[in-house]
């Protein structure tokens, strides 16, 4: 009974959606990419790399220059950067996608760790260098519960939800979208109605790189106000799992970020419940809550998912 | 002029005859983690400026480092006429420590936060542990006296032993104020499962705080950086502003969100918003090593350094120390004292933790 009151209280705690809303911006971002990258048939698993490419770059950037926005706007840079040399391997020499973006990953891995010495004169973490200011909206911080979630909010959560939105509309209702769709399902056919199969998928993966540069900036500069190596922690691989739970739908992709999000928020709020007594030995279980949670979902909710059909395929003109 | 000479002769003799040299080998985190590398290091200059030997150190990169590196800085020892110390820094190099040490039994080892895996330590080895639930119990202590709404919180990283033994003290900390002035201030607890992930740390942090708790202390190594972050987020969206002065002024009338640090002195990360740290004295351990070995009163073995070994401590409180009443720090002094009497045992253990019982302590004020 104890346990279901503390899970009541959870729900009836505003933070609760506001630690929701931040834990999954990232996956937002970086799911998002990925939806781009797929539907058009590379797959991407150096959403990982870039992310953590990107937040190194952002803070690089925001100290050097003391403005945050310059930051963020590198990070992308970085992440077009990285995302180019993906596309490059997969698309022009045909190169396994998933090998090249393995490759990727240590190398943002590698470059990022090797800066740190010559560039912030030491190894691990940097200094706080800044952040992006919350946003305040006037009047809505006044009102009860929904104040508290959406009352201060970092300005990447509502940019995160705009470009899912921007996504959906690109995808579904514009001929470019179309283009991409039928560049990932048969690239063949595409090509035979004069449709620049490489360039197509060059725009998906580059997109890729962009939304996972901003997912980086936002752990970094637009969270904590400072870099750590490997600080992306793994959420590059959860987007890919966001994505697929997502049926390679942004709007999918988005309600799976939120799951995601909403269960870390959820096993934060557990373990901090004073409600439920267990020992600090098993509080690390907690942890597994998000991962529980994915299998029951794709086992018990999730229909049969689509899956473009020349993803991790590619393509070769024939001569 | 040709006694001058001879006398300079002589000294240069006298100066290289003692030749002796400290080599540190660093674990991959090297220098520059603020943490146990920086630490070490800063001990053995210490010593080694004292002492006019040389010093040096050597980065390992993987750690498939350990053991070549270790091996290299024993041979480089070797050749110096008087020989000279290799100190092993951290837990992950315990293996490659003893490994090596064996190879060379006329060099001295030192190991930092290692346990030797075998009862038996050879006679050229000496590691270094320290009694983290000391310093922790002070803050602990001072989190108590300073909370407002009766709730603190405890944030780890991974459990493993060390971070266990602050999670011990920080308890212990909070059950000895509650017994001596009858109030009930509770724990949350809880982990990150990482130590390199601020992002997660805040989160967690931010959970502990909508559950209603005002301080948090940390032992979870980076992810602390994003606790110190939330804990600052919160407080300068309290106060309305960065300003230290605003900060102490506004948390002085009511009280406010703070975080405490941990193995280093981490107040300045946050100043005033950082209540105090936890601190692990390394370089203590590292100097009196190389002391040891120059001066030939090498102790070899096991040696658990506390409050009293000056192993660790609490920090100065450098922009806090105004939140907390002279009453306070008056019992912290008495405590520490009790502590190194050995009068008070704060528990290492959580079978301790759980048996422990606040004896009786009069404070002669």
């Amino acid at each position: 009974m104890r346990i279901l009151e503390a899970i009541f209280l959870v729900f009836i705690n505003p933070l609760f959606y506001k630690i929701t809303l931040t834990a999954a911006t990232p996956l937002i971002f970086a799911s998002l990419g990925g939806v781009y990258s797929e539907i058009t048939g590379v797959v991407n698993i150096a959403l990982e790399g870039i992310m953590l490419l990107g937040a190194f770059t952002s803070v690089l950037f925001t100290w050097l220059t003391g403005n945050v926005w310059i930051g963020v706007f590198m990070a992308v840079i970085s992440g077009l950067a990285l995302a180019w040399l993906h596309a490059w391997g997969s698309i022009k020499w045909a190169g396994n996608q998933v090998v090249l973006g393995t490759a990727l990953i240590l190398i943002a891995q590698g470059v990022t760790g090797f800066l740190m010495e010559p560039i912030f004169g030491k190894p691990g973490q940097t200094d706080f260098v800044g952040k992006v200011e919350e946003l305040r909206i006037p009047g809505l911080a006044d009102i009860p519960f929904i104040g508290k979630v959406f009352g201060e909010l970092s300005p990447f959560v509502y940019m995160a939800f705009a470009a899912v939105a921007f996504s959906w509309w690109l995808i579904y209702k514009t001929r470019l979208g179309l283009r991409m769709r039928s560049v990932g399902e048969n690239p063949e056919a595409a090509d035979t109605l004069g449709i620049n199969v490489y360039g197509i998928r060059y725009f998906g993966v580059l997109m890729s790189g962009v939304w996972a540069g901003l997912a980086g900036a936002y752990l970094s500069v637009g969270e904590v106000g400072h870099f750590r190596e490997l600080m992306s922690g793994g959420r590059g691989f959860i987007a890919l799992a966001a994505m697929i739970l997502g049926n390679y739908n942004p709007v999918g992709a988005m309600l799976a970020s939120l799951l995601f999000g909403a269960s870390s928020a959820f096993a934060n709020q557990m373990q901090s419940s004073s409600l439920i007594h267990v020992s600090a030995t098993v509080k690390p279980l907690f942890d597994m809550i998000p991962f529980v949670l994915t299998i029951i979902v794709v086992a018990g909710f999730v229909g049969k998912s689509h899956v473009p059909k020349a993803d991790g395929v590619p393509y070769e003109k024939e001569a | 002029m040709k006694k001058v000479f001879v006398v300079l002769l002589a000294m240069l003799f006298v100066v290289s005859a003692f030749s002796f040299k400290a080599i540190m080998v660093t674990d991959t985190g090297g220098l520059g983690d603020k943490s146990f590398n920086d630490g070490t290091w800063a001990g053995i200059v210490r010593a080694a400026k004292e002492l006019g030997v040389e010093s040096k150190v050597i980065q390992s990169y993987e750690q498939a480092d350990y053991i070549s590196n270790l091996s290299k800085a024993a041979e480089e020892v070797q050749k110096e006429p008087d020989g000279g110390i290799v100190y092993a820094v951290g837990f992950m190099m315990t293996d490659a420590l003893f490994q090596v040490a064996q190879q060379y039994p006329d060099v001295y080892f030192a190991g930092i936060d290692i346990a030797p895996p075998t009862e038996n330590v050879p006679p050229n080895v000496v590691t270094f542990l320290f009694k983290e639930q000391e310093s922790a119990f002070l803050v602990g202590y001072v989190a108590a006296a300073t909370t407002r709404v009766g709730k603190v919180g405890f944030i780890g990283g991974i459990p493993i032993p060390p971070v266990e033994r602050f999670r011990y003290g920080f308890e212990t900390g909070v059950k000895v104020y509650n017994d001596l002035h009858g109030t009930n201030v509770t724990i949350i607890k809880g982990y990150t499962n990482h130590f390199s992930d601020p992002k997660k740390g805040k989160d967690l942090a931010l959970s502990q705080f909508a559950e209603g708790v005002d301080i948090i202390f940390h032992a979870s190594g980076a992810c602390g950086n994003g606790v110190i972050e939330a804990a600052k987020e919160k407080m300068v969206s309290l106060v309305g502003s960065e300003d230290l002065s605003k900060i102490i002024e506004y948390a002085f009338e009511n009280g406010g969100i703070f975080a405490m640090g941990v193995d280093v002195d981490q107040d300045y990360m946050a100043p005033g918003v950082v209540l105090a740290s936890a601190m692990k004295g390394v370089d203590t351990a590292s100097y009196m090593g190389v002391m040891w070995a120059y001066n030939g009163e090498w102790e070899p073995g096991v040696h658990v350094l506390g409050l009293a070994e000056d192993g660790v401590r609490m920090s100065p409180m450098k922009y806090t120390k105004g939140l907390v009443s002279n009453r306070t720090l008056a019992e912290l002094e008495y405590l520490v004292t009790l502590i190194k009497e050995g009068t008070l045992v704060i528990p290492d253990t959580e079978e301790s933790l759980n048996s422990f019982r606040t004896p009786k302590i009069e404070f002669p004020f």
